[in-house]
């Protein structure tokens, strides 16, 4: 590979706590890695887990999913809700022998846009060390040939 | 076998059954379900052992519902999955009798939701050895071989759906697996897409398979896909208490949280 690997992060954020914190760290002038690409939600209980695998579908090589600390939830009980479908998700796919450790799952509330900026150059750099995401995308017969051109997979 | 069929005869005849879902022989000799409307019928009626189909599967076919006054002959992991469905309010609409062979090999006819789940405590299903066996020699395995494991597995499937149609807690009328805006499911018969529908699969039935083994048994590519339900069944019992199937009032345990649930994998 001629250039250096750099991964792509996709965060799953809440509109409320996370979203709000990623704004602070913004207007903070905190800089922090540029490889996160956020998507903003109304609330963690909206996060399906099918859109997480859609996103490693999609050549994501990591996944932030964070939201607002237990009780401080917008809608009372969403996150809540999210915590337990994490719970069940994450064991899942452990069993089905997949690298749940790519999945990063955090509380950031809105106040916390230094906790927001560590966490994500933390997952950075832990995918970073772990390389390309390619366990998945090898099941896909295109997106397998479409790794060999990029001479990602042998 | 004649004293169930004497009994399906009497609750056809006075009319505390309208129709009675259960097993005959066909003309192979292959025990197959059987839905008997007349006491006349009844004659034709088979269970034993070998009689494995989970037949709560027709009670949300409409042409059944509309029968209303329903008799089910039926093994305990069928009345298992009987009482998973009253707790989730699906078979409100409908008035069942129960026709099960007890341990004993005696006949016991269970006419009410309460008597049912009586039984089914009293009766309750473990593990099957085979699959215990199965789930400790996977969780025994390092993550790799479990990955191995599963792609091998899972690029069998044809994604002819067998799992979903046989399974009675699978009664959504619109699936995931047929939504396409956006695609969820690939419908290419690849294994990234049976991933996706198998770990859709497991998920929408955490907490709510009753462990009945249908779709492992039915599958044509001979997945064990049951083992996956059967893993998430043990681990949410594990970690939020309660059995599937074991009350009228057992609720969902994704549908419901505890303050104090697990939090030591989010940072």
């Amino acid at each position: 590979m001629a250039e250096t690997f750099e991964p792509k992060i996709v965060a799953f954020v809440c509109n409320w706590c996370t979203y709000a914190g990623a704004d602070l760290a913004g207007t903070s002038r905190t800089k922090y890695e540029t490889n996160v690409r956020i998507i903003r939600f109304p609330c963690t209980g909206r996060i399906d887990f099918m859109l997480l695998i859609k996103a490693f579908q999609n050549g994501a090589d990591g996944i932030i999913v964070s939201g607002c600390h237990p009780n401080d939830c917008h809608y009372t009980s969403g996150n809540f809700h999210a915590r337990r479908r994490w719970m069940v998700f994450k064991s899942l796919l452990d069993f089905m022998g997949f690298p749940s450790d790519r999945i990063t799952f955090s509380w950031v509330s809105a106040a916390e846009g230094k906790k927001w900026a560590e966490l994500v150059n933390e997952t950075t750099d832990s995918i970073r060390s772990k390389g390309p995401f390619t366990d998945y995308r090898t099941l896909d017969y295109t997106l397998l040939t479409q790794l060999e051109n990029e001479g990602i997979a042998d | 076998m004649k004293e169930l069929q004497i009994k399906a005869a009497e609750l056809l005849e006075n009319g505390t059954v309208n129709l009675l879902i259960g097993f005959c022989e066909d003309l192979g000799k292959r025990l197959v379900p059987c839905f008997i409307e007349t006491a006349a019928e009844a004659n034709i009626l088979v269970f034993n052992q070998e009689c494995k189909n989970n037949l709560s599967v027709y009670l949300h076919k409409k042409e059944v519902k509309d029968a209303v006054k329903i008799g089910l002959v039926a093994n305990v992991a069928t009345l298992r999955s009987v009482l998973q469905l009253l707790s989730e309010n699906q078979l409100w609409s409908l008035t069942l009798t129960y026709l099960t062979v007890n341990g004993a090999g005696e006949l016991v006819v269970l006419r009410s939701a309460e008597e049912l789940e009586a039984y089914v405590q009293a009766n309750f299903p473990t593990c099957r050895p085979e699959d215990q066996e199965m789930l400790d020699k996977l969780n025994a395995m390092s993550r790799e071989e479990r990955w191995a494991f599963w792609k091998d597995q899972l690029s069998e499937c044809v994604k002819c759906y067998a799992c979903r149609a046989v399974c009675p807690m699978c009664y959504c009328t619109v699936c995931t697996t047929e939504c396409n805006q956006p695609q969820w499911i690939k419908t290419s018969a690849q294994t990234s897409g049976n991933f996706e529908y198998h770990t859709m699969r497991a998920m929408h039935l955490a907490g709510r398979c009753i462990n009945c083994g249908e779709c492992g048994r039915i599958c044509p590519a001979g997945i064990p896909v049951h083992l996956l339900t059967a893993q998430m069944n043990q681990e949410m019992e594990q970690e939020f208490g309660g059995k599937t199937g074991w009350s009228l009032k057992g609720g969902y345990a994704m549908n419901t949280f505890k303050p104090g649930d697990k939090e030591n994998f989010i940072k």
